[in-house]
């Protein structure tokens, strides 16, 4: 198959490879997205089940109080769990400026003329305007949109999750206390908190689903790619990335 | 052995307080101020000899809880002995003076002993219609509070009004009410103690480090204390191994109710509210709310009337469902609603096509030639 000349323009420099059919499989998550994105999943199970159970308490243990110590384990998971977020999440950001092409801010940011375009080709999709979504290699522009207000709410649960656990500190951790003013003391952390979990399920529900339903309609094996990291491109997507 | 040769000694062996219940209250003092016991002796000498500063206490916007916890000390107590050394020149609840003569008073203290006295605050300053909801001899209470606590060496904000706007400010505060800070900008020294009402000991313990030391102790973001304000009640509360243990009241009266178990689910706030109740405890150290049974309600903390309600809800609830709603079942619906809306979506986008492709049908074999996606053929 032949590409115009003017239509290559920079590629980004990743393993592709043609398929039998024409297709090409091209390397697009790089191992500490994909990976990152799993530890995040695990850990975020891991913390919203303790969580609630730390907000609503739930399991009574009987017997003796000094024999018992099932809030004080729980919270010892949380916290735990807190230190692989936080560290892979920072590892994530810290990614989006220095890894591979698709793992860039670029992706979460639409900045070109075409991935504001394409913002707005998604919804259409969506809402039943256009029969099929835009292709895009990476994440489409509406996805990278709202992963960045996931990543936004991945932050505010940990400057709230750090924010609470000075309250209780000695030593260094105490110097997080300084957040405390800013969500307007630990009472309203704890809400933000406990609300922003909700909202990071929410997303949750909806996120799969829409997995789903784009992974079939594009047809490039976009679940697939977040184990394996390829991506199976169709004829002629070279003019269409960027 | 009492010493009747010094003003102090006869003023202790008049109220019956004897020499060693004196110390013991000076030691009691260090050790709550977190100095070690050997600063008891300075504090013992600082209280006999050095000289008393003169304090003005305002009552602006408040209930006279404030003065009701620093006058009532169920005995006559050391420390009531020093409070009543330190000259109050003007205070309205407990002063024998009236009317112009009393507000005479106060300007004389302003204007003689500007920049030496200590102003004392009760409750929030109203400034809302011009300041039109509390006056004094004409005067509204935010010129008062200017031109006293603008020309004092300090000013203590006793309780959680004068220091944060406290019940008058909460939601919706029709009286514009502001705490000190707020409503007088840029005062040279102030500490907040706040509490609802105000510990009379953590009142005493900031004025005896001042005649002690000559300077104020640490305070927190909040112009706290350290020493009063520097740990959350659940990190001193005797029921804390019931917490981690994890086993609480569920219902007042129940047997882990009756068993002096967490307060947790009950809506305590020890969690998330600092002050240091658990250990100098209230009404001479008789008990303190959680060894009465009931939840911290956070009354130090600011806003905590809007804040720290429902008191008897962990979370304040979610907006649109109630004070007090449960956000774990809000949540749980929203996300199965979620769950129900993009799975109807993603349905009838499949459905969609295959109709559109007419039904389900896999390739019989491989694919002859390379298709070109429709739309991207140029
Ligand atoms: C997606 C990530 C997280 C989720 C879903 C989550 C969830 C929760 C929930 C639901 C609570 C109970 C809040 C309440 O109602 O009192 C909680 C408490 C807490 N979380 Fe997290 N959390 C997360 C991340 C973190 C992080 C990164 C930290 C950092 C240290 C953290 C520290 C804490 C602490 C210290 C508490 C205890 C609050 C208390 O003692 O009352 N959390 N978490
Ligand atoms: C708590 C659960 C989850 C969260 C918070 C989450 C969040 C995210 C985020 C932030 C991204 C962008 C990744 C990046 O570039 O680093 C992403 C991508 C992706 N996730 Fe998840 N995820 C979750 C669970 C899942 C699950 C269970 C699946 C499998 C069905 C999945 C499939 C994918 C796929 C296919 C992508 C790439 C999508 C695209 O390019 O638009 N995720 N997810
Ligand atoms: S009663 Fe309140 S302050 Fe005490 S341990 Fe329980 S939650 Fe903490
Ligand atoms: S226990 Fe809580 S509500 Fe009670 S006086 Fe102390 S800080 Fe205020």
């Amino acid at each position: 198959m032949t590409v115009p000349a003017e239509n290559v323009g920079v590629q980004p420099d990743v393993g592709r490879e043609q398929t039998r059919d024409g297709y090409e499989r091209v390397y697009v998550w790089d191992l500490i997205v994909r990976a990152s994105h799993w530890i995040i999943m695990l850990s975020i199970f891991t913390l919203a089940g303790t969580g609630i159970y730390i907000g609503d308490p739930f399991l009574i243990p009987s017997g003796a109080t000094n024999e018992q110590f099932v809030m004080g384990n729980v919270k010892v998971v949380h916290s735990y769990a807190a230190i692989v977020f936080t560290l892979t999440v920072a590892v994530r950001i810290g990614w989006m400026f220095v890894g591979s092409y698709y793992a860039r801010w670029r992706e979460f940011v639409p900045t070109t003329a075409r991935r504001i375009r394409d913002v707005f080709g998604m919804l259409k999709f969506y809402l039943f305007l256009a029969k099929k979504p835009p292709l895009n290699v990476g994440h489409n522009p509406l996805a990278g949109s709202i992963y960045l207000l996931v990543f936004a709410l991945y932050l505010l649960m940990i400057a709230t999750g750090f924010a609470l656990y000075s309250v209780s500190a000695d030593g260094y951790m105490e110097m997080w206390n300084f957040l405390l003013p800013l969500f307007g003391g630990a009472q309203m952390a704890r809400w933000i908190h406990h609300v922003a979990m909700w909202f990071i399920l929410g997303f949750f529900a909806h996120h799969i689903w829409s997995a789903m339903l784009v992974s079939k309609v594009e047809g490039m094996g976009l679940i697939d790619s977040m184990f394996s990291g390829y991506k199976f491109l169709p004829p002629g997507w070279r003019n269409r990335d960027d | 052995m009492d010493d009747p040769s010094s003003d102090f000694g006869r003023e202790l062996l008049a109220r019956g307080v004897s020499r060693r219940e004196f110390l013991g209250f000076c030691t009691s003092l260090a050790v709550m101020i977190g100095l070690p016991r050997s600063a008891s002796a300075a504090i013992a000498e600082a209280i006999e000899n050095n000289p008393k500063p003169t304090l003005v206490w305002l009552n602006f916007q408040d209930c006279a809880g404030n003065t009701e916890s620093f006058l009532r000390a169920s005995k006559p107590t050391a420390a009531e002995v020093i409070l009543d050394l330190i000259s109050i020149d003007y205070h309205e609840v407990i002063m024998a003076a009236a009317g112009h003569q009393a507000e005479a008073n106060l300007r004389s203290v302003v204007e003689s002993q500007s920049g030496q006295y200590i102003a004392v605050v009760e409750g929030s300053i109203p400034t809302g219609a011009g300041g039109a909801y509390m006056t004094v001899g004409g005067r509204s209470a935010l010129q008062i509070a200017n031109e006293v606590c603008g020309n004092a060496l300090a000013t203590i904000a006793a309780g959680t009004c004068a220091s944060f706007g406290g019940i008058p400010a909460a939601s919706p505060n029709p009286t514009g009410a502001l705490g000190i800070s707020d409503a007088v900008p840029g005062i040279k020294t102030l500490i907040n103690l706040s509490a609802c009402p105000v510990n009379a000991q953590n009142l005493t313990a900031t004025l005896v480090y001042f005649l002690t030391y000559s300077k104020w102790p640490p305070l927190d973001h909040l112009n706290r204390p350290l020493f009063a304000y520097g740990k959350s009640i659940h990190d001193n509360c005797e029921r804390r191994a019931h917490y981690d243990s994890g086993q609480y009241v569920e219902q007042w009266g129940d047997e882990a109710h009756r068993d002096g178990q967490c307060l947790y689910k009950m809506g305590c706030k020890g969690p998330v509210s600092f002050q240091n109740c658990p250990n100098i405890g209230w009404n001479d150290n008789t008990s303190w709310p959680v060894a009465c049974g009931h939840g911290c309600i956070g009354c130090a903390e600011p806003d905590f009337w809007d804040k720290m309600t429902p008191f008897y809800e962990h979370l304040p609830g979610f907006p649109g469902f109630g004070r007090g709603s449960d956000i774990d079942k809000i949540g749980f619906w929203g996300t199965l609603g979620v769950t129900g809306a993009f799975a109807a979506h993603t349905l009838t986008h499949l459905g969609k096509r295959l109709v559109q492709n007419g039904g389900d049908k896999a390739q019989e074999g491989p694919p002859a030639s390379t298709p070109l996606d429709e739309g991207d053929e140029k």
